[in-house]
């Protein structure tokens, strides 16, 4: 049984790994794109979210509404006057670019929020939970676990069926091919960005409501993101979904074992398929 | 000038162009002796200077070495890294375990702590060596991570409250001085003069060359492979021994610190913004931080925001950084590395020596 509900927290785990991973499999898995910054702006994210929810006391789904599109603003900007001139064969200028922008971010957090490590409140949500024979099972999680495959699948969707997802990958494997054939790549790279960091609009609500934020708290997010497209494979939007059920899954049979193990038995799982099928679990060959 | 003969390797037939090399120019040469002086004034400088600028010259000592260790993997093999904080840290805590469990002589331990980062860059490499670029920096993140997670599980280095070096009591703070202000001496002179001294031999063509185009080095005969090997395993050692003096100065080690990201932050600044790829560079940017971090961080986090967007911008407008600027306008090098040709002069006949 605590094995079992070891197993069922890791999935749930997962579903917050998988929130951060999409964006990541988007940018960095397709786009091959580094983005150091992107645990910095889920943390920017929750902690405007927090200080909104806490100045004007508005419940998180209208706080949805107002930062998913915030989100896609910062996306589509960073996009266009930062990556948008590093993108290129090497990839040392945009992982440099975002580094200095994580550094730059992380620090006016710590001066505007302070060291402090704060949460949003819900109205209950965050705290109701299910017993099912024993086991709890938070309502909370299981709706980051439900957002987190949806939109897993919509995004796998756009990839595949629509224009814009044609676009994108025909940029992503050959840049000027595709600019031939009409598709103007760093437009394109711009709305992909946008969907990115989009999509860490809601991460950083849900970010808020399960677990308390502070400044500091990005590069560990960035970490497990990072290890997630790993771990799945890269390329694939469903390998960092299952990258993240993979991470999850270890790090609360680790936190089982030993609450001091819980995030090395990430690592470590992590580095073992890094040994041994560096490709990743999703990917072919 | 300083000039040497040199004869060229050439197909037999083939005439030897008479060729003068120069390998120094007047700033370069002022560049060595103010350098020798230096040395000498940092050297000295517990008989005549103040503990607090000793304590700067350390600081200041260790900035320079772990950024110029860094500069050759990023700058030179192209592996970037951000992890070397892992090595900082392992060196540390090897130093302080051997010192105080072992009762070996801190500034004998100093030393043989360096091997402990050469033993873990080995696995580090060969698990990471196949990931390219951006890859390879955030596994070399993770590996930190994991082994600071270690670290903080071992119950013999006292977990997470972290060590303290009592034995440093048995040492007036004159002999600490001397024995600390030594130590980084040395390391200026095996890290950036090692540096220096392999950019200006047969090594730093080969490396220059891997720097330029990794695959056309290969295919001039350079095993890449191989080098990039052993500048991760040496430039470990070098950010290992930074960390070692450091924090032998400190007196003091934990977890938390000894494996701060921060340390590939500091490096990650001192190089890009400095310049990448020259030790000039390095001296710039170590100049800048080291000013930043002492006279500004009193205000707050607020100079980190302006080193990090000092970064930001470097990497999207200037790639070589401030040095780069500085020397595509003036040709001042301090510490040159390459070979200038001068022709064979009309007058002149007859072969190379």
């Amino acid at each position: 049984m605590k094995w079992l509900d070891a197993l069922i927290q890791g999935v749930l785990l997962g579903g917050m790994y998988a929130q951060y991973a999409l964006g990541m499999a988007l940018m960095f898995g397709v786009m091959r794109l580094v983005n150091i910054a992107h645990g910095d702006l889920v943390v920017l994210l929750a902690l405007i979210g927090i200080s909104a929810s806490v100045a004007f006391g508005i419940g998180p789904l209208p706080l949805v509404l107002i930062l998913v599109p915030l989100a896609a603003i910062i996306g589509w900007s960073l996009q266009k006057f930062v990556l948008n001139k590093v993108v290129g064969a090497d990839s040392l200028p945009s992982l440099i670019a975002t580094f200095g922008l994580s550094i730059a971010l992380q620090n006016l957090m710590l001066e505007i929020w302070s060291a402090d490590t704060r949460s949003m409140r819900g109205g209950g949500i965050e705290s109701a939970s299910i017993d099912i024979g024993g086991i709890y099972i938070g309502l909370l999680p299981v709706l980051i676990l439900v957002a987190a495959t949806l939109l897993t699948g919509g995004l796998d969707l756009t990839m595949h069926r629509t224009r814009f997802g044609r676009a994108l990958r025909a940029a992503a494997a050959d840049t000027e091919a595709a600019a031939m054939t009409g598709v103007n790549p760093r437009v394109v790279y711009a709305y992909a960005t946008a969907i990115a960091v989009g999509i860490l609009g809601l991460s950083g609500v849900f970010f808020a409501l399960r677990a308390t934020v502070s400044p500091a708290d990005g590069p560990a997010q960035l970490i497990y993101a990072f290890e997630a497209v790993i771990i799945g494979g890269m390329g694939s939007i469903w390998g960092g979904f299952v990258g993240s059920m993979v991470l999850g899954i270890a790090q609360a049979i680790g936190y089982r074992i030993d609450p001091g193990f819980g995030t090395l038995a990430g690592h470590l799982v992590f580095l073992t398929v890094l040994a041994t099928r560096p490709q990743g679990l999703m990917s072919r060959g | 000038m300083t000039t040497a003969n040199i004869t060229l390797p050439t197909h037999p037939g083939a005439s030897i162009p008479d060729v003068t090399v120069i390998r120094h120019t007047g700033s370069s040469r002022i560049a060595a002796a103010a350098c020798a002086i230096l040395l000498v004034a940092m050297i000295s400088m517990p008989w005549w200077g103040q503990s607090g600028h000793i304590r700067w010259v350390v600081e200041f000592s260790v900035y320079l070495a772990i950024a110029q260790m860094w500069n050759l993997l990023a700058g030179y093999a192209g592996l970037v890294s951000v992890g070397q904080q892992a090595f900082v840290g392992v060196a540390g805590y090897t130093m302080f375990v051997l010192a105080s469990n072992f009762g070996i002589n801190p500034f004998l331990a100093v030393w043989l702590s360096v091997l402990v980062p050469g033993l873990l860059a080995l696995p580090t490499y060969a698990l990471l060596h196949r990931l390219d670029g951006p890859y390879f920096a955030i596994g070399t993140w993770v590996v930190a991570e994991a082994v600071k997670l270690i670290v903080l599980n071992i119950g013999y280095v006292n977990a997470g409250s972290g060590m303290t070096l009592r034995v440093m009591s048995q040492y007036t703070l004159h002999q600490r001085e001397v024995g600390i202000i030594w130590l980084c001496a040395s390391m200026l002179l095996v890290t950036v003069g090692g540096s220096y001294w392999l950019l200006r031999s047969r090594h730093g063509l080969a490396l220059t060359a891997m720097r330029d185009n990794p695959v056309a080095a290969e295919s001039q005969g350079v095993n890449v492979k191989r080098l990039r090997f052993l500048i991760f395993v040496a430039a470990a050692m070098g950010t290992g021994l930074a960390g070692s003096i450091y924090y032998m100065a400190q007196l003091r080690i934990t977890p938390a610190a000894g494996f701060n990201p921060s340390w590939a932050n500091i490096c990650i600044f001192i190089v890009m913004v400095g310049g990448v790829g020259t030790i000039e560079g390095v001296l710039v940017g170590a100049l800048i931080y080291f000013v930043a971090d002492r006279f500004f961080a009193q205000y707050g986090a607020v100079y980190m925001v302006i080193l990090g967007l000092m970064t930001l911008l470097t990497a999207l407008y200037a790639r070589q950084g401030i040095w780069g600027l500085i020397s595509s306008r003036i040709h001042i090098p301090l510490f040159p590395v390459g070979r200038k040709l001068i022709g064979p002069s009309p007058a002149k006949t007859g072969g190379t020596p």
